[in-house]
């Protein structure tokens, strides 16, 4: 018998038997009616955007929220730009010379949600790199001294100040907001769900959840930078990932006071798994 | 049904004695001077965290539905996990199953020789701890770096890791300091940013040139086939992104039914394990990369691990099964927190170490001695997010060691003479008496403690004193003050009698 069989014969055999005590007998899955929402948030767009990024702001990270696609776009290009001043100052005439200082890894433009950032970036000399491939050494040497990274957002939670980061769409990487010592998220207010139970409850409803999950090879969430307390409990950053973490949440739906429905509960299970 | 599984071989490379005796191995805790403090001080720590975390969320319910939602998952095990396999493979992915270590170490080795791997790294796996994956690879020739920082430093140091999320929870910054200049050839530093920024230095240049990344899993979705992993540092990310093959080894009772039942499991997780509210990554792999995917691995493999977990549930010790590896049990047990996590020998300590270690197949000298190293204080079970009644599980151990025998000769004496003393009055009395008289003569009759008494009350007296047994047994007190009650009944009555007879 292979392995497999073996295993799951084993299993089953022991389920079957009337005298075993764990696991209850009558173990019932949760239904979506009864499982918890685990945390709560604001409804309002606008007050999704200020909670998400003072939780983020308490993770050690930064954001800022701005009202207008013009507004985005030139915050998002003061950031790169003050970051290349701070990491200037901070080696202090020790210059790296990689004549990459002024490139950025990312999403291709049409990726990033934000009308002209790719025009924005050029203006002020910045290069964006959206890599074809990363497989060779010499692709890899290619992006792996690359300092900022710019990226959108799949969604982005407001309760934690997570983001969701989806792989295999057209013109998104990984590696954008993994390789670089900065990242810069771009969040659009219609990104911003109260909670991932929110995110969780509006894909069900409009269609197989389960589906769409699996067209993306990989699926990260992201909630602040990347950090470690195994030095004897000091918290140190930017252990392998991005140690500034940075957000520019902006409005892109126009009006900030609408909220969208997010309570899902009047609907039947079967409705909802539809 | 269930065939015995192999015996795990030990490492032979420890740089500490990870296999002597147990009574040993503790002995060597407690006199590690510095142990106690870093171990107590992080430990209070997280469980500051745990309780902050659960405490501003409906953390009961968030313990009941996690638990009722596992327990669903063990009731169901079998058709989850061929749900999750269907799935996985669909999406592209590659399934193996292990019955023990050797299956499971043989799978990985011949995938690392397919595809003429040369360097692995990986990203801390309790699982593969368990079946000592690194050595084996290591065995063939191949370099294995554990990315983890805290793992990073103990394999520098030729060490297991001593806590289920912490591994270096032992070590201090002076002791860590030491292994970077040793191993790294740093310079002398006490900063942590400066070590961090070192070793992120070092292992990107691995995670650059490694053919193969491998993980554990902290959960693996059954109706869409993915692996979840989660970490804070973002090497969990790295494993699963830069290598070009992957591969994710799980305990068979790692599945979760839904996305939104990992959620809740995710959460459950954080806060329990470090206080927090989500952890800064949690990667889910679904498969290899697709079309439009520039990054990501080309071939991803899950080995499925069963390694004494099928026998564990036969054998009527399912409930460990539901455990989700946050080790709050171990940051709040007072007996982990004198003696730390090596001294148990195993690849898994604390509360759930004691548990698990002896029902797995794993080479843990002593095992059987684990589950008697419990004061059954209960605090484990207050912390475990999914209610593992720990305290019960670990009595049920205990009596299942006694039925096997395993009960020390002095203890069997002492039962023995104390059923003896018990069967009669007039013996019981005698023993009693005999005691008082003995503890009397050895304090002196100064009415002062005893300081030395004869094996095997030797081993109490060694650090405490005892106070001797009463020179009057309490049935003579008893006897006396009834007497003397009777007595002062009847002096009551007869005065008031005469009261009464002196008012006629």
């Amino acid at each position: 018998m292979s392995a497999r069989d073996e295993i799951l014969s084993s299993v089953k055999g022991t389920l079957a038997r009337h005298d075993l005590w764990f696991p209850p007998h009558d173990a019932r899955p949760l239904t979506r009616a009864e499982r918890m929402t685990v945390t709560s948030g604001p409804t309002a767009p606008i007050d999704l955007a200020n909670r998400f990024g003072k939780e983020l702001a308490t993770l050690h990270g930064s954001y800022e929220v701005v009202s207008t696609v013009p507004g985005a776009r030139m915050a998002c290009v003061n950031r790169i730009m003050s970051w290349i001043d701070e990491e200037k100052s901070e080696r202090k005439g020790m210059a790296l010379n990689t004549g990459q200082e002024m490139e950025l890894l990312g999403w291709r433009a049409e990726n990033l949600a934000l009308d002209g950032i790719d025009e924005g970036l050029k203006a002020v000399g910045l290069r964006l790199i959206t890599p074809e491939s990363v497989d060779t050494v010499e692709d890899r040497d290619a992006v792996r001294l690359i300092r900022y990274g710019i990226t959108g957002v799949e969604a982005a939670f407001a309760s934690t100040g997570s983001m969701i980061m989806a792989s295999s769409e057209p013109g998104a990487n990984r590696i954008a907001s993994l390789l670089p010592f900065r990242h810069l998220a771009l969040i659009p207010f219609s990104k911003l769900y109260p909670t991932a139970e929110a995110w969780m409850a509006e894909l069900r409803q409009f269609g197989n959840f389960a589906e769409w999950i699996r067209t993306h090879a990989n699926l990260s969430l992201i909630t602040g930078p990347s950090k470690s307390a195994d030095l004897e409990g000091n918290l140190t950053l930017g252990v392998h990932g991005p140690k500034f973490v940075h957000a520019i949440l902006f409005d892109d739906i126009g009006g900030l006071g609408t909220a969208r429905p997010w309570d899902t509960d009047d609907l039947s299970d079967e409705e909802y798994n539809r | 049904m269930a065939k015995t599984t192999k015996q795990h071989q030990p490492v032979t490379n420890y740089s500490i004695d990870f296999y002597a005796p147990f009574d040993q191995r503790v002995e060597r805790s407690l006199n590690d001077k510095y142990l106690r403090t870093a171990v107590g001080r992080t430990v209070d720590k997280m469980s500051d965290g745990r309780m902050a975390k659960m405490g501003e969320v409906d953390g009961e319910l968030l313990r009941t539905q996690t638990r009722q939602m596992k327990e669903y998952v063990l009731r169901n095990l079998p058709q989850l996990l061929e749900s999750f396999e269907e799935n996985l493979t669909a999406n592209g992915g590659h399934v193996h199953w292990a019955r023990d270590a050797a299956e499971a170490n043989a799978i990985i080795q011949q995938l690392a020789r397919e595809n003429k791997v040369k360097t692995v790294v990986k990203s801390k796996s309790m699982a593969t701890e368990e079946i000592h994956l690194n050595q084996a690879l290591e065995a063939m020739g191949i370099p294995v770096v554990e990315t983890d920082l805290g793992e990073y430093i103990i394999q520098l140091d030729n060490e297991p890791p001593s806590h289920i999320v912490m591994p270096v929870i032992h070590k201090r910054l002076e002791e860590i300091s030491q292994i970077f200049q040793d191993k790294l050839d740093m310079p002398p530093t006490f900063d942590p940013a400066i070590m961090c920024s070192a070793a992120r230095h070092k292992m990107r240049a691995d995670f650059m040139q490694a053919d193969m990344g491998i993980s554990g899993c902290n959960f693996a979705i059954a109706e869409t086939g993915t692996v979840c992993i989660c970490t804070n540092e973002g090497n969990g990310r790295l494993t699963s992104t830069m290598p070009r093959l992957y591969v994710a080894v799980m305990g068979i009772e790692k599945i979760v039914p839904t996305i939104e039942d990992a959620f809740l499991q995710y959460q459950a997780l954080c806060r329990s394990a470090t206080g927090q509210r989500m952890t800064v990554y949690m990667s889910m792999t679904n498969g290899p990369r697709k079309a439009h995917d520039i990054d990501g691995p080309e071939e991803f493999h899950v080995v499925l691990i069963d390694n004494g977990r099928s026998k564990m549930l036969a054998d009527g010790y399912g409930e460990a099964l539901l455990c989700i590896r946050c080790g709050a049990c171990l940051n709040v047990c007072p007996v982990y927190r004198e003696i730390g996590g090596h001294a148990y020998g195993s690849t898994y300590s604390g509360p759930i170490g004691a548990v698990i270690s002896p029902l797995l197949p794993m080479h843990v000298t002593d095992a059987g001695k684990l589950p008697h190293a419990s004061t059954l204080c209960g605090a484990c079970k207050d912390a475990c997010p999914v209610k593992i009644d720990l305290p019960k599980l670990l009595l049920d151990l205990r009596a299942d060691d006694v039925a096997a025998g395993n009960t020390p000769f002095f203890e069997k004496q002492a039962i023995k003479g104390f059923v003896n003393a018990m069967s009669s009055r007039k013996k019981y009395e005698q023993a009693g008496k005999m005691a008082s008289i003995a503890s009397q003569m050895m304090t002196g009759f100064g009415g002062g403690n005893l300081r030395f008494a004869p094996p095997p009350l030797s081993g109490w007296t060694e650090s405490r004193t005892l106070p001797p047994f009463a020179k009057r047994s309490f049935r003579e007190q008893w006897k006396e003050r009834v007497k003397a009650r009777h007595a002062q009944a009847a002096r009551k009555l007869s005065a008031h009698n005469l009261t009464k007879g002196g008012s006629d």
